[in-house]
C-alpha cells in the first residue's frame, strides 16, 4: 500500500510538472523513456531470476496449485472480454491488455505505454491500483461468500506482496504460501503476457 | 517487441546467476523501485503535457474502474469453482 502511494505520487508530480510548462523544451521523454524501459525490463528480469522461493514452491507443493493462478488468467481475461459490451470506446485487444496487468500495474502501465498508447497505459495504471486497493478493502468479504482462495484471485499478482497480509489474516496462514506462489506465477508473466496480447496478428 | 524479451530473460539468467549473492538482490530490488518512479514520472509528463489526456480522465477513470472490476468478479468466480470442487475435500 505503502509503495502504491510513493508510485501515485511520482505519477501525480509528473502530471503537475508536465501542466507546469517549465520542462526544458526539446527534451526527448519518449527517446529517454524506452531506454527507462529497457533498464527495468533488465531489472524485474533479476529480480525474477534470483528469487529462488518463485521456483521452489511448486515442487514442495502439491501439482494442484497450479489451477490456481490458471483460473485467475482465464478469469480476469473473461471478465477483461466482457466490459467492452458495457465500454464499446475498448477494443477487445485494449481490455485485454490492460486485465492482463493482474493489478501489476507499474510494469504493466510501463508495457502498454509503449506497445499501445499513453491513454491506454493511464487506463492500466489506474485499473490494477485499483485491483490492489480494492483486494485490500474486499478481501474480508470476498473470502466469507466465495472461499479460501478469493482474495488471492482478486489480488492477482500482488497477492506475493502488498495484498499477502491481508489474504493471510482472512484466508489463514496456510493460504499464504498459496498466496505467495499464485503472485510470483502471474508477476512472472505480465510483460509476457501483456505483450502478446498487444502484439500479436492473426494471420490472413 | 521482442527485443523487450530478450532483455527479460537476459536479466532472468542473470538473476540464476546471482541467486547467492542478497547483497546484489537488495541492490537490485533498490534500482528497480527506482527505475518504476522514473517511468512513472515521465508518463506522469506525458499525461500532463497532453491536454487531451486531461480532458478524458473521466472517461479514463471510468474504464480503469470497469475493467478492474471485471477482473476481480471474473477470477473470484473462478476461484470459488475451484476451491469448492478442488480444495474444499482436503479441508479437516
Amino acid at each position: 500500500m505503502r509503495s502504491s502511494l510513493i508510485i501515485f505520487a511520482f505519477f501525480v508530480a509528473g502530471i503537475l510538472a508536465g501542466r507546469s510548462g517549465m520542462l526544458p523544451a526539446g527534451f526527448d521523454f519518449d527517446k529517454f523513456g524506452s531506454i527507462a524501459l529497457f533498464l527495468l525490463m533488465f531489472l524485474a528480469g533479476v529480480s525474477i531470476g534470483s528469487d529462488k522461493n518463485s521456483w521452489k514452491v511448486l515442487a514442495t507443493h502439491n501439482y494442484k496449485i497450479i489451477w490456481i493462478p490458471v483460473a485467475i488468467v482465464i478469469g480476469t481475461l473473461a471478465g477483461s472480454a466482457l466490459v467492452v459490451l458495457i465500454v464499446p470506446a475498448l477494443t477487445l485487444r485494449e481490455s485485454l491488455a490492460v486485465g492482463a496487468g493482474f493489478g501489476y500495474y507499474s510494469l504493466s502501465s510501463v508495457f502498454i505505454t509503449h506497445l499501445h498508447s499513453q491513454s491506454l497505459g493511464v487506463v492500466a495504471l489506474l485499473s490494477n491500483i485499483f485491483r490492489e486497493v480494492a483486494t485490500l478493502l474486499a478481501t474480508p468479504i470476498l473470502v466469507r461468500y466465495f472461499g479460501n482462495l478469493a482474495g488471492i484471485a482478486s489480488g492477482g499478482a500482488t497477492a506475493m506482496d502488498t495484498t499477502l497480509p491481508v489474504i493471510s489474516k482472512y484466508s489463514g496462514k496456510s493460504y499464504a504460501i498459496i498466496a505467495v506462489f499464485s503472485g510470483i506465477f502471474l508477476t512472472v508473466l505480465v510483460p509476457f503476457l501483456v505483450t502478446f496480447i498487444l502484439t500479436f496478428r492473426i494471420k490472413g | 517487441m521482442i527485443n523487450i524479451l530478450i532483455v527479460l530473460s537476459t536479466g532472468i539468467l542473470i538473476g540464476f546467476l546471482i541467486v547467492k549473492r542478497p547483497k546484489l538482490h537488495q541492490l537490485n530490488n533498490n534500482l528497480l523501485s527506482w527505475a518504476i518512479y522514473l517511468l512513472l514520472f515521465l508518463l506522469g509528463i506525458s499525461v500532463g503535457t497532453n491536454k487531451e489526456m486531461i480532458q478524458n480522465m473521466g472517461k479514463i477513470g471510468y474504464e480503469a474502474i470497469a475493467i478492474a472490476i471485471a477482473s476481480i468478479a471474473g477470477s473470484v468466480f473462478l476461484s470459488a469453482l475451484l476451491f469448492k470442487f478442488l480444495f474444499k475435500p482436503d479441508a479437516k
